[in-house]
């Protein structure tokens, strides 16, 4: 009874069809009173299904829209809204991105990973970039869930193409793919001129470094990822072309593939002049192999902080520009 | 036969030290190729050598004493005891690099004792039983780790977890100090009870009738087990297969006298961890491979074909 009486001041129909439910409930099984207990989970129970059914029941009715057509960077063709109202990124320089062209107010949708900028904290959590839960992305009814890596998409794209839900592979390699990046999410979230203004600070950004280090001897860099075990860039990482694009060389930029473990008789005989550190809570110092050696003794080890060295975003030019100013400080003083 | 394996350890030391990422010019060596061969190869050469040696004589021990030929320190749980202690340390302690071994040791020994406890019994130790607890204890210490990793900083643990798999980069020579002192004591100890375990291997009751303290040389091997592989998985990680494939190869040349089979197998352990790790430095220079990787690849076949052998 105290039930009822509560659930019918509420005039909505998800509550309506909750008391209704429990009434005939009622009637159909008689609660004795050692049962009551029973009763009200199963009460609990056919509340939060009528909830939910009327929820879902009115989104579903509002979504008839538009559509265009658009390229993702695997070359697959795909349909996106033409207003694209409520999106979720799935890596944290694609949150960053999507922030810095204006368009921060449409994710819905985050990873644990995502720190910046900071109101991006504030978003609904989905789970890591690895392991995405389906169930929260689902419920949060993006239009595009935007993923970076190709090898995500196989599981994903058909549970989520099956909910209506667009997925959009873009994965930026180095600095031009930052920039085509992100004139394509202007192009898909509709914010041009927010665009072409980032467009056009990063562009003058880079090129004066360019200009900055252009007469500069290269100078012989190792990027440590991790202290221990010794990580380093190898060939396919894009910070061999940021470290190059700053006036330096990589001296690892011959090693296959993107972030290798490499051997500390091999760093060692490298024989940097910079080092640079990935700063995170477990790669504060140089590697002690590193210990004699002539960046240690003339102090030319620099710090760049973790998620902006290793998140294509516009914030790499941000590591370009400390990279550049690290490697050839002399410059600057003009 | 002793003269043999020792000109094979000798042999395999000197071939690690002699292959590496870095060509050196052995004769007329720069300051930085003296670095890199004193300072960094040699000493991982020979912590290798320790911790082969250190696993190596604890799954010897543990076959003899448990009358199993499966009883390793995996299987019983010790190396993930010693595993979550060194995990603890490196969380809560990590600037103190002993707290590391100390740790280690705290967790196999609670591991070992957790899994003696639940297969006592009455009727005294019952050899399945104790198997099936250690099978239990793993289990459960891994679930521990994994939620563990789940739960931490990644940024923190990203190191920890190359060392799970086996990683003899990351060792010190402190570290090497260590286990080369616990090394050698660990085989005198266990070798003055080979005796006492070759008369267990028949059978805990007839040991004890020819005068046998069977509780005495349980608790002894049990402990010597935890230390030599606390101070092994602190150094380097979990390297697989060294304790199960050594010994058993060496019963097959030697026989089950525990008098050989002990000092033997530390000698071969060394050998098979030194070699197993030069190819683990070398076979994709300039980058690297986990050595428990290249240990479990050629043990687990190993292992097969003397199953089917035997």
């Amino acid at each position: 009874m105290f039930y009822n009486q509560k659930l019918a001041i509420k005039n909505t129909h998800g509550y309506q069809l909750s008391a209704i439910s429990y009434q005939l409930f009622r009637i159909v099984f008689p609660a004795k009173n050692n049962l009551r207990k029973i009763h009200f989970v199963i009460l609990l129970f056919i509340c939060f299904f009528s909830l939910t059914a009327c929820k879902s029941a009115n989104q579903t009715a509002q979504t008839e829209v538009k559509m265009r057509d658009i390229a993702d960077d695997l070359g697959r063709k795909i349909k996106i809204p033409e207003k694209v109202e409520r999106v979720v990124s799935l890596a944290p320089n694609l949150t960053e991105n999507i922030f810095a062209i204006g368009a921060g107010d449409r994710l819905v949708g985050v990873t644990t990973f995502c720190n910046y900028p900071e109101d991006a904290q504030k978003i609904q959590k989905v789970g890591d970039t690895m392991n995405p839960n389906m169930e929260t992305i689902i419920a949060l009814k993006p239009q595009i869930v935007f993923v970076s890596t190709a090898s995500q998409i196989e599981t994903f794209t058909k549970t989520l193409e099956a909910n209506n839900i667009t997925v959009f592979v873009t994965n930026p390699k180095d600095l031009n793919g930052v920039l085509t990046n992100l004139r394509q999410l202007g192009e898909i979230f509709g914010t041009p001129e927010r665009t072409t203004i980032l467009l056009n600070e990063l562009f003058e950004r880079i090129a004066a470094v360019d200009e900055q280090v252009r007469d500069q001897p290269k100078t012989k860099t190792f990027v440590q990822i991790s202290k221990e075990p010794l990580f380093t860039i190898g060939k396919e990482s894009f910070l061999t072309e940021i470290v190059e694009r700053a006036g330096g060389i990589s001296v690892t930029k011959d090693v296959a593939t993107a972030y290798p473990k490499i051997s500390k008789e091999t760093a060692l005989a490298f024989n940097p002049d910079v080092l640079i550190l990935s700063e995170s809570p477990d790669n504060t110092e140089p590697n002690d192999v590193f210990k004699n050696s002539s960046a240690v003794k003339n102090k030319k080890v620099f710090k760049v902080n973790a998620d902006i060295l290793s998140r294509p975003s516009p914030r790499i030019v941000d590591a370009l520009e400390q990279i550049a100013e690290d490697l050839h400080p002399q410059t600057n003083d003009n | 036969m002793l003269p043999v394996l020792v000109g094979l350890l000798i042999v395999s030391l000197l071939l690690a030290v002699f292959l590496g990422s870095e060509n050196l010019a052995f004769f007329e060596l720069t300051e930085s190729q003296a670095t890199i061969l004193f300072d960094i190869r040699l000493p991982r050469v020979l912590l290798g050598a320790c911790v082969g040696a250190s696993l190596a004589v604890a799954g010897a021990g543990l076959q003899s004493l448990l009358r199993n030929p499966l009883a390793e320190p995996y299987l019983l749980g010790v190396s993930n005891g010693a595993a979550l202690g060194t995990m603890l340390a490196f969380v809560f302690f990590s600037q103190f690099e002993f707290a590391r071994p100390i740790f280690a040791f705290a967790g196999a020994g609670a591991a070992t004792f957790a899994v003696y406890q639940m297969a006592k019994s009455r009727a005294g130790m019952n050899v399945e039983r104790l198997v099936l607890s250690g099978v239990i204890v793993t289990t459960f210490l891994s679930s521990i780790i994994v939620l563990l990793t789940s739960l931490l900083d990644a940024a923190k643990l990203r190191s920890f977890t190359f060392w799970l798999l086996g990683d003899l980069s990351q060792g010190t020579k402190n570290g090497f100090y260590l286990t080369f002192v616990l090394v050698i004591i660990g085989t005198v100890i266990l070798s003055s009870q080979a005796r006492a375990l070759n008369l267990m291997m028949i059978g805990e009751r007839d040991a004890f009738d020819f005068g046998v303290e069977v509780k005495k040389v349980r608790l002894i091997v049990f402990a010597v087990a935890s230390i030599l592989v606390g101070s092994s998985v602190a150094a380097s990680g979990s390297v697989g297969y060294v304790g199960l494939i050594v010994p058993h190869l060496i019963r097959l040349l030697v026989g089950s006298d525990n008098r050989l089979v002990i000092p033997f197998s530390a000698i071969s352990g060394a050998i098979f961890v030194v070699l197993a790790d030069t190819v683990a430095r070398t076979a994709i220079a300039p980058r690297e491979l986990p050595v428990g990787a290249i240990t479990a690849l050629i043990g687990a076949p190993m292992f097969i074909y003397l199953l089917r052998r035997s």
